[in-house]
């Protein structure tokens, strides 16, 4: 297993844990979700992230508590990952009233804007210009946050993307685009879908930095998306940093997974970004095999107990229909 | 081919209707739209219109007769057609084949069920040639407003298209009396001027009983000096609901005696603003139908019906009000009474038995409800024994507010009393539960102000 | 009162807005030192700065996404569009975020921005920059619509839509636009979901929007001389619609003759004809209702069949007078 980027220096024993601790948590997550909607107890769709969750925790520990991320369709992990609560979270999913949007917006559209999350979309490229123009408020009230707005190879596809990466760019706005490839839009493999290896090179195009990271290694994203996280607050502009990872599952619950080959899977799988943060830490002796072992157990009762919540909390009433709606 | 005439489902609940009397005599030729027959449901006298035109070749029933739903009456067709001596039976029923398969009859049913809503809906649609008939929204309004048949009226419009304006200039000339062809033929053989007899059909048009009713004593042919009057229509349907209900039901009436003053003070703060919204006075009726409802809700074990094997916990409170009417008896059902302010409940109640006293209550208007208030506080009655309105399971019945010595913290003085009979189905609602609504009612009529907790 | 066009009570209220509320600001193309394509923002980035008059790109996409992200966070931002026709570009931001943010978090999260554009046909701009497509965006749940049709609505519903806590589409009609009004100095506010009767008749209904208003109060001085007495209502708010004052007067005159420029077929005026049919004023019609729209066809470019392609004065005093059976 490939080692590790060297653990950056300001980060204390708990910081590292409790990396260690999301992670878990949006694997149980998303693994329980998958469970659920295999055995018919979730309904819609849903597309999971297991596989990804160093890039999600990792662009997010560099932000500040004030700080805003726009997320995708595979957002679990960023909503984890931006301190939400995985009762509320799963109670969405369960279309329950204790659900971040009462169950009326499910696995696509969980949103925590008073934490600021502003939001998973269930359009591809729906993220990017929302994100300009909640860093033209930041910009223009000087609220000083930094928003970081998630996206995939597919998006970076969508006519929103350069449109709003030129915006961004000519207003020098505090947004950091992090690009999440996990090689495949939906079953597009990345590489036949557009005509550069990274998605990072398109950064050229507007003057802004572009830079490759490996998704699986939460302290390289960490130390990537901190960097323009950073010149963003320094009124410096956007800047692209691209993950590379892979999602372990199927792009959603009704995918057969025709387009890859076992042994690609398995070599992405040997590059667990979880299981190389737990080794690292223990390598490191920050870490005991029992206290890692500690809070795997602790992240998966989390999820558990969240399955509990969300079967005791209330169904939605007809009368909660037309609830919300203005016009 | 010739075709049938049959006894059309007017209700959900109907099953047989009773024939009153026929328009038309065998031979008579018969227009589309043109009635045919009048006849009695559980609920109201309608006439039937024929959809189709020819001679009528055949009557099976005879006035009074009761006949099942979708059972052939008559035929219509062309004159010398064969057509069967005895009923049929069902409509339909000669054209089935062995073969026909379960869910054919079942959609042969259906198209009849659907030609009968088309019948129905037929009214006034038609005009004298069949045709369809074209009239405005405006114009069918005011033609029902003021009782006149659309197909008399000539229209001005495109095509004939009858407007508002058409309708009003018909309705200033004086138009010919309405008579069904046996009433005419009644009058003339006793003499009888059809003008200035009220006519109690469909749209003022005066009927056979209509003539007799109206044909003097001294020109009855009867010999005997005791006036028979045959039972029928509304009368009939009370005889009938009244004896069922009597003796299925085992009855128990319990009576209470209600001191009126803060009720009467509440109606007289009441009367001025309700007037002003509603442009109707409140009465004691609508103050004790709030309290029942308030009451009601509290003890939903009275709210209830007996279906079956079933007790039916009524989850809404649908007050009926006992109206009479000149030849008996009818309950219009005022719906979610517990719901409504008194102002609504005034204008519901008062348009409702407006329309009771004119006979024009709608089927749906005396449907669904889940206890009854009967008030004869009108007349010097303090108690009765009001008859249980089935399915209902209990019945109130209000005497009048008499001023009474009453016994006050020691000292006689004179309150304004009236007297509460509550009647209930002793198979389905015990005497405690019974005691307890009637204690509770009594309790808000003479504390109204509960009503607002 | 002095009397002000169209277009200068539109930048009227927007400028006294601006200089009260520090939250609002302006972004669109050539929005600046141009003026905006018709000229309505001209002179004010020399008050308001390039910071709150902001010159976009050409890039509808990235601008309406970025009102929708700057009013998720905090901004109330009004957005100009060059001219309608242009919504298809915008779409998927107002469609798919703006309408649906508020519902779909549960109630959370508000998008307080309005959409202003140029619309309508007459000034010889042809099939791409002359279309009526109101009807779209009055379908979707969580879009209010508001087509002012003379300059003391325009001030008045513009202040309502900056106050309103959810996305407005706001229709300038571009022949209105040199129209004049008596308008107050002071800033106002019109309700929206509030008609206006513009003129008492007891005869006929006529229910006309934009444009149209103007046509159908010709149409109704003309019908005067023949003693016909005609009330002309201009719903002012596609979204809400205030059917109250419509089935009002249908059920006083009994006739209803609907107007608008946009295509008749899938028009606003079916819905307006529906809720007649449905409403209480159907016992009162005593004529069929008629509908007087836009033909099916692009709008061209020649004067004479610009003109022929959508309704005109003459076409609405027969439209009244068939209603009356008169010819």
């Amino acid at each position: 297993m490939t080692q590790l980027t060297n653990i950056p220096a300001h980060l204390k024993k708990t910081d590292l844990t409790h990396l260690l601790k999301q992670m878990w948590q949006i694997r149980f997550f998303e693994e329980k979700v998958d469970e659920f909607f295999a055995k018919g107890m979730i309904h819609g769709t849903t597309h999971l992230a297991v596989g990804q969750e160093a890039s999600a925790v990792g662009s997010i520990a560099v932000l500040q508590e004030r700080d805003k991320i726009t997320s995708t369709h595979r957002g679990h992990g960023h909503c984890i990952a931006k301190g939400a609560e995985v009762n509320r979270m799963m109670a969405e999913l369960f279309g329950r009233t204790t659900g971040y949007c009462k169950g009326k917006g499910g696995s696509m559209h969980i949103a925590d804007v008073d934490k600021g999350n502003l939001g998973a979309n269930g359009i591809v490229g729906g993220g990017f210009a929302i994100a300009t123009g909640a860093a033209l408020t930041s910009q223009m009230k000087n609220e000083g946050y930094v928003v970081l707005c998630f996206f995939g190879d597919g998006a970076s596809n969508e006519g929103s993307f350069h449109e709003a990466l030129n915006l961004a760019s000519i207003w020098k706005l505090p947004v950091v685009f992090v690009c999440e490839n996990n090689q495949y839009g939906m079953s597009g493999p990345a590489k036949e879908m557009m005509n550069v290896e990274d998605v990072a090179k398109r950064a050229a195009a507007y003057g802004v930095p572009g830079k490759v990271v490996d998704g699986n290694d939460v302290f390289d994203v960490m130390n990537g998306v901190g960097e323009a996280v950073e010149r963003a607050r320094n009124g410096e502009g956007p800047s692209i940093i691209e993950a590379k990872t892979y999602r372990w599952k199927g792009h959603s619950k009704s995918d057969a997974k025709k387009y890859r080959t076992r042994e690609e899977e398995q070599e992405w799988r040997a590059k667990d970004p979880i299981a190389r943060l737990r080794d690292a830490l223990i390598g490191e002796g920050l870490l005991t095999e029992e206290s890692a072992a500690e809070i795997k157990a602790a992240a998966k009762k989390e999820i558990e107990d969240s399955v509990e919540f969300s079967k005791a909390s209330p169904m939605p009433t007809i009368e909660d229909l037309m609830e919300d709606i203005y016009a | 081919m010739a075709k049938e005439i049959f006894m059309p489902k007017l209700s959900s609940t109907m099953q047989v209707g009773t024939l009153l009397q026929w328009y038309k005599n065998e031979g008579d030729s018969v227009d589309v739209g043109e009635p045919l027959f009048e006849i009695m449901t559980d609920k109201i006298n309608i006439e039937v219109e024929s959809y189709e035109e020819g001679i009528l070749l055949k009557k099976y029933f005879e006035e009074d007769e009761e006949v099942p739903i979708n059972h052939v009456v008559g035929y219509i067709g062309e004159a010398g057609e064969p057509v069967p001596d005895a009923p049929p039976g069902e409509s339909g029923g000669s054209q089935k084949a062995d073969d026909i398969s379960d869910s054919r009859q079942a959609q042969v049913e259906d198209l009849t069920e659907q030609g009968i809503s088309e019948t129905s809906a037929q009214q006034e649609t038609a005009d004298a040639n069949g045709k369809k008939l074209r009239a405005t929204p405006a114009a069918r309004r005011i033609a029902r407003e003021e009782n006149i048949t659309l197909s008399e009226v000539s229209g001005s419009g495109p095509n004939g298209r009858i407007h508002q304006a058409d309708v009003m200039s018909f309705a200033s000339t004086e138009q010919p009396v309405k008579a069904t062809p046996l009433a005419q033929k009644v009058a003339a053989a006793e003499g009888v001027d059809l003008q200035g007899i009220k006519g109690s059909g469909a749209n003022g048009k005066i009927k056979r009983t209509d003539v007799e009713n109206a044909i003097p004593p001294d020109a009855s042919p009867a010999t005997t000096t005791a006036k028979r009057v045959k039972m029928e229509g509304i009368r009939k349907v009370v005889a009938q609901r009244m004896l069922q209900s009597k003796t299925t039901a085992p009855h128990v009436t319990l009576t209470t005696e209600v001191d009126m003053s803060q009720a009467i003070s509440l109606r007289k703060q009441l009367l001025e603003p309700i007037e002003q919204q509603t442009g109707y006075r409140v009465s004691y009726t609508e103050i004790i139908m709030k309290a029942v409802a308030f009451s009601l809700k509290q003890h939903p074990h009275i709210n209830v019906s007996l279906e079956g094997n079933e007790i039916v916990y009524k989850d809404e409170i649908n007050l009926g009000l006992a109206v009479a009417v000149d030849n008996g008896l009818i309950v219009p059902v005022i719906q979610h009474v517990d719901q409504k302010g008194l102002s609504a409940l005034t204008a519901d109640c008062k348009r409702l038995g407006i329309a009771a006293r004119d006979n024009k209550v709608k089927p749906q208007e005396m449907s669904g409800g889940t206890f009854t208030v009967s008030n004869l506080g009108m007349y010097a009655i303090d108690a009765f024994t009001p008859v249980i309105n089935q399915p209902e399971s209990a019945i109130l019945g209000v005497g009048r507010i008499n001023e009474k010595p009453v016994g006050v913290n020691g000292a006689i003085e004179l309150r304004p009393m009236m007297v509460l009979s509550l009647s209930f189905d002793h198979r389905v609602i015990d005497g405690a539960p019974a005691a307890a609504f009637l204690t509770e009612l009594k309790e808000v009529l003479e504390q109204p102000i509960k009503l607002l907790v | 009162m002095r009397e002000l066009t169209y277009l200068e009570a539109v930048r009227e209220a927007m400028s006294q807005e601006m200089r009260q509320n520090e939250d609002v600001f302006i972004l669109g193309e050539d929005i600046g030192v141009y003026g905006g394509a018709f000229g309505v923002t001209r002179g004010m980035i020399e008050e308001f700065g390039p910071e709150r008059i902001r010159n976009t790109p050409i890039s509808e996409a990235a601008i309406s996404g970025t009102a929708v992200g700057a009013a998720l966070t905090g901004m109330r931002p009004i957005l100009e569009l060059q001219f309608s026709d242009f919504m298809t570009i915008a779409m998927d931001n107002m469609v798919n975020q703006a309408a649906k943010i508020r519902y779909m978090y549960g109630g959370k999260g508000k998008v307080p921005m309005v959409l202003r554009t140029p619309a309508g046909s007459g000034t010889g701009a042809a099939a791409q920059h002359s279309q009526s497509l109101e009807a779209w965006m009055a379908h979707v749940p969580g879009l209010k619509v508001v087509q002012p049709s003379t300059a003391y609505d325009a001030k008045g519903l513009l202040k309502a839509a900056i106050d309103e806590d959810n996305p407005v589409i706001f229709y300038e009609h571009k022949l209105c636009y040199k129209t004049t009004s008596d308008v107050p100095e002071e800033l106002y506010s019109i309700p929206l979901g509030k008609a206006d009767i513009k003129r008492e008749g007891s005869d006929v209904t006529i229910v006309a929007t934009a444009i149209m208003v103007h046509k159908a109060l010709e149409a109704a001085a003309k019908l005067e001389e023949q003693e016909i007495s005609v009330e002309v209502i201009d719903p002012r708010t596609l979204v809400p619609l205030d059917t109250e004052t419509i089935i009002e007067s249908v059920k006083k005159t009994g006739r209803l003759v609907v107007v608008h420029e946009a295509v008749k077929r899938g028009g606003f005026g079916g819905e307006i004809a529906s809720t007649i049919a449905e409403s209480e004023a159907f016992d009162y019609l005593d004529a069929p209702i008629m509908r007087l729209g836009g033909k099916a066809v692009p709008i061209p470019y020649n004067p004479e069949l610009e003109k022929s392609a959508i309704p005109g004065v003459d076409d609405i005093v027969a439209a009244v007078k068939e209603t009356l059976n008169r010819h």
